[in-house]
């Protein structure tokens, strides 16, 4: 007899309560009793493994339980702060933890998940936004599985599925979506263990970049002088990739279209949408919108939050790693989007070139005063020239010009607001703070 | 290597010697491996014959200079000389319009001398393989006048010839610096003649039976000599046709098909490298099914090695591997840093175009057709760091590495010479008259050699390396013995690795023969800066790697990924063992 629900419950309520992810996700709702609403046994015997669906108020929590006997020592990743507690298994005593610090439930977990189409040898936890665990299987699979539920589809999955379904491919390929009732427990993804982060390419170039100023005085002489053509000429030159990540971009965002529709854009929406963090527009915003042509664009799903960590650098080119999917998730300190917004795919854009600039600001920060002084102008540089490179490498795409604004100038004009909005909301959150 | 243990490399030595035609039985007293895949571990040196060494001192390198040099060649530690053209030719295109097939320039010696060559380079191990230029002749070659001298002539239809210059229209023009067309009017046979290089170099025909026939003759002519294979210039153009840009047609691989049958049937062991600028996807296909060439160059790899340094990220090397498909059994890349070309920009994209001019070639007389017409080291601005690492990389990337003259020693270049003449100037033996080149007078000599400040003979040449134990010569050396001890080097598969740093590049190369499968991973630091890396090595969790060129121990791999850190430009060769 595996431990009752009922005791894997009360242990749960206890061990959620010590869980930062739990507490932010419960903030607001009061001090409502943790529930039990249904527990499942995935595995009997030792170890054993069951999951279990809690509610307090209106969340919905996922949490998977394993247990074994007591001589658990060196079984788990973590093991002070996975443990729960002890319970009876039949006549035996055994502890009970948090499943994910168990390399070998987290298999089970995997099997479970995809319906046994995939097993494993080997797996690791990897660090992810507290909502939910990330697990890479064997180096060839990811596991995202989620601890703060949401009922219906969550966006990511949507969005996903959604993109593959019309022949996306510069994806992390979903495989398998892991449901109960209305809500996803988990989404498993094809892995590229080479891929790597856009920002660590990009700290790559400002590196290369910032260290060519100080190498001689003839380079911060150019730098003086001229700071495009000085960004462009130092050898770690980031505009090649980024004109790439702007065609992929590109195509993303064709493939949003065709999978989930696009509509026009109204201007009055457009006015919204160039909201700052007061909730109203800037004076040159509202001028732009009140001149705005009939021809806005097309209102399109988005990304939603687009910036370097949420792309990847594969061996074959660039792929969308992840989009916004964090029911805790804050609008992020770049000022982006909300999860499933809809809106002009200029936004999306808008937010890649905040993230440049303010990568590039970042940067400078380790430098000296001096160094900083030269930089400083660098570094705009770099912002300039990227930027520029990854606009081009979008419109080099004939299907996107579509979703766009018929005129140039207004498109322009339309993005440099959305440019401007995201650092009005990056500078009043960075006020506050 | 002290300078007492110099070994006597600029003795001649061949006078006197009586030469033997070498036929299909073994040479005696050959040093020669037996193994006919050879070539799989071999490392080839590129050598201009006409810039070696001037034995003859006439100004004009030739080949009893190559066999007055053997032992040099020896010492370093090549497997393969692989000679550049050294047939009669008018030398509008550094011997690649070839005038006759079928002996050797008079100024580079005679058949004689190369049957010496052949046979001395056997005695000491090395292998011997020579540029077979088949794509097409000289406008001076016997056959071409005769088949421009009339429209019915025997020899009328060897060559490709139209009445306007119109088809074929579509096929590009490679020489885009020189040619408008790749048709050329012939005012003698008042026709156009097809040519995908130069004017002076018309195509040969090859849907005409007889043209195949007297190729195969040429090529038996050699094979006959001893030689040990040739590289194929020009191997993707043999035939025409508007299809395919009228490039790599099925037609051509039925040849090449035919050549390698002939060859295998009465000369084994000998091997086809061919020179197939394009896709690897596209070039795999030369190799048939282990049936066609041996060797294909990897070219679309070596921009990309020195866009991966400048970039410092290792992108555009593992995105080029990751597009590389398997090939065959018995098949092998050839790769190279440079050679005596222009470093070819033709496989890159328009924006990685711009970026290597911009990186590369500044100058603008850095530049020549697609490419860049500069020698290794100027290329790096004479880094030693960055020379290691690249050839760090060269001799550990699959394939079999292929040297270029001259940079062993880090030597220069002159891009005030027209044409590829810049990265041809004389090999820079000592620091005395005409760099040790040749005894002849200075105004005799086929090129001048690099006199300058930083590049220059008296500055960069074989005996100061020699004499320098720290050389980039006695490194390279020592580089070359370690990769010979470590067959994984050049018939392992590669697997890269993942690393979380995109500065590090980091690849494992496997084989898994006879008993437990044996591993060496490769770590490069591409960064000019210091670098840390967290590399993924699990799978050898247990293993205590060892570096293979001090025999340091390095830590235990354990469960985590493995953190490494490099100094700049460094790079690891860690033996891993099983995996």
């Amino acid at each position: 007899m595996p431990p009752s629900s009922e005791v894997l419950a009360r242990m749960a309520a206890g061990y959620l309560e010590r869980q930062a992810w739990f507490r932010s996700a419960v903030a607001s709702e009061g001090r409502a009793p943790v529930e039990l609403v249904r527990s499942e046994l995935l595995a009997d015997g030792s170890p054993g493994l069951s999951r279990l669906l809690l509610r307090r108020g209106p969340r919905h929590f996922q949490l998977l339980l394993g247990w074994r006997g007591t001589d658990i020592g060196g079984v788990l990743r973590n093991e002070e702060g996975a443990l729960l507690g002890a319970a009876a298994n039949g006549d035996e005593e055994v502890v009970v933890y948090d499943a994910l610090a168990d390399d070998a439930l987290c298999r089970v977990i995997l099997e479970v998940a995809t319906a046994g189409s995939e097993t494993a040898e080997r797996v690791r936890p990897v660090a992810s936004l507290v909502s939910h665990a990330s697990l890479v299987f064997d180096e060839r699979l990811f596991m995202k599985l989620y601890r703060v539920l949401e009922a219906g589809s969550r966006p990511e999955v949507e969005v996903l599925f959604g993109l593959q379904a019309v022949g996306f491919d510069a994806l992390l390929t979903p495989a398998t979506r892991w449901r109960d009732g209305s809500f996803d427990l988990a989404l498993v993804r094809r892995f590229l263990p080479s891929a790597l982060e856009g920002r660590l390419l990009a700290l790559t170039s400002l590196r290369d970049l910032l260290g060519h100023v100080t190498q001689s005085d003839d380079a911060g002489l150019a730098v003086a002088s001229d700071p495009d053509a000085a960004a462009a000429a130092a050898g770690g030159d980031l505009a090649g990739e980024m004109s790439r990540l702007g065609e992929t971009t590109a195509r993303m965002h064709v493939a949003l279209a065709l999978a989930f529709g696009d509509e026009p854009l109204y201007s009055g929406e457009l006015l919204a949408r160039l909201a700052g963090a007061d909730g109203s527009p800037s004076a040159a915003a509202a001028a732009l919108v009140r001149d705005a042509p009939e021809d806005c664009g097309r209102s399109i799903r988005l990304h939603g939050d687009y910036h370097l960590r949420r792309v990847m650098r594969a061996e074959s080119g660039w792929i969308i790693a992840g989009f916004a999917d964090d029911p805790l998730y804050q609008a992020s300190d770049v000022g982006a989007s909300l999860p499933g917004r809809v809106g002009s795919p200029l936004e999306d854009l808008a937010d890649m070139s905040f993230v440049l600039g303010r990568l590039a600001r970042e940067a400078l920060a380790s430098r000296t005063a001096e160094e900083s002084e030269l930089g400083s102008r660098l570094a705009l540089g770099w912002w300039r020239r990227n930027r520029q490179a990854f606009l081009r490498g979008y419109l080099a795409n004939a299907e996107v010009r579509r979703l766009l604004p018929g005129d140039e100038a207004f498109r322009d004009a339309m993005l440099a607001a959305f440019e401007e909005v995201r650092e009005r909301r990056y500078e009043a959150t960075s006020a506050e703070g | 290597m002290t300078a007492e243990q110099t070994p006597p490399f600029t003795g001649s030595g061949t006078h006197g010697f009586s030469p033997t035609i070498v036929g299909e039985t073994p040479v005696p007293g050959s040093a020669l491996s037996a193994d006919p895949r050879w070539y799989e571990r071999a490392v080839f040196y590129e050598l201009l014959p006409r810039g070696f060494f001037d034995l003859g001192a006439d100004g004009i390198g030739d080949l009893s200079g190559i066999t007055a040099k053997l032992d040099y060649l020896s010492w370093l530690g090549v497997d393969c000389i692989w000679l550049l053209p050294f047939y009669p030719s008018p030398l509008r295109d550094g011997g690649y319009d070839v005038a006759d097939f079928f002996s050797v320039a008079p100024e580079c010696g005679t058949i004689e001398d190369f049957a010496l060559l052949v046979q001395s380079a056997h005695a000491r191990g090395l292998r011997v393989i020579c540029d077979l230029v088949i794509n097409h002749t000289s406008d001076q070659h016997p056959w071409f006048l005769e088949s421009r001298s009339s429209r019915d002539n025997p020899k009328a239809d060897w060559f490709v010839w139209a009445d306007d210059d119109q088809t074929l229209s579509d096929i590009r023009v490679i020489f885009v610096d020189s040619e408008r067309s790749n048709w050329t009017y012939d005012p003698v046979r008042q026709q156009y003649y097809w040519h995908r290089f130069y004017h002076h170099q018309p195509d040969l025909n090859y849907d005409n039976p007889e043209v195949r026939d007297a190729v195969l003759e040429v090529v038996r002519f050699w094979l006959g000599l001893g030689v040990d294979g040739f590289r194929l210039d020009a191997a993707a153009y043999l035939f025409q046709s508007e299809e395919a840009g009228g490039e790599n047609l099925p037609e051509t691989h039925e040849f090449l098909k035919r050549l390698r049958a002939e060859m295998d049937r009465d000369y084994p062991g000998r091997v086809l490298l061919a020179e197939v600028n394009q896709w690897p996807a596209d070039v795999a296909a030369y190799f048939g099914e282990s049936d066609e060439c041996h060797m294909a160059f990897h070219f679309p790899l070596m921009p990309r090695m020195f866009m991966a340094i400048r970039r410092e990220q290792r992108f555009p090397i593992t995105e080029i591997l990751s597009t590389t498909p398997t090939i065959p059994e018995g098949c092998q890349w050839g790769i190279f840093l440079r050679n005596h070309d222009e470093l070819t920009l033709e496989m890159v994209t328009d924006d990685e175009r711009d970026y290597m001019y911009a990186e590369y070639a500044r100058d603008p007389r850095m530049r020549k057709n697609l490419g860049i017409r500069r020698r290794l080291a100027p290329l790096i601005d004479n880094d030693r760091g960055v020379a290691e690492l690249l050839h760090a990389l060269l001799l550990s990337l699959p394939g079999a590495p292929v040297l270029y003259y001259g940079d062993e020693i880090l030597m220069g270049d002159n891009v005030y010479l027209g044409d590829r003449d810049s990265v041809r100037t004389p090999m820079q033996w000592t620091p005395d008259r005409n760099g040790g080149f040749s005894r002849a007078d200075f105004a005799q000599l086929v090129l001048p050699p690099l006199m300058d400040p930083v590049y220059g003979y008296e500055s960069v040449n074989v005996e100061a390396q020699l004499r320098d134990p720290s050389s980039f010569l006695h490194w390279l050396q020592r580089m070359l013995a370690v990769r010979r001890q470590y067959p994984v080097f050049a018939t392992g598969s590669l697997e890269v690795l993942p690393a979380d740093n995109p500065s590090v590049l980091a690849y494992a190369r496997t084989t898994s023969g006879p008993g437990r499968p044996h591993t060496v991973v490769c770590v490069a630091n591409l960064s000019r800066f210091a670098q840390a890396a967290a590399v993924s090595l699990t799978r050898f969790e247990g293993s205590t790697p060892v570096e293979l060129i001090g025999r340091s121990t390095f830590p235990v791999v354990s469960s985590a990924d493995y953190p490494v850190t490099l100094g700049p430009h460094g790079f690891y060769w860690l033996e891993v063992g099983a995996g």
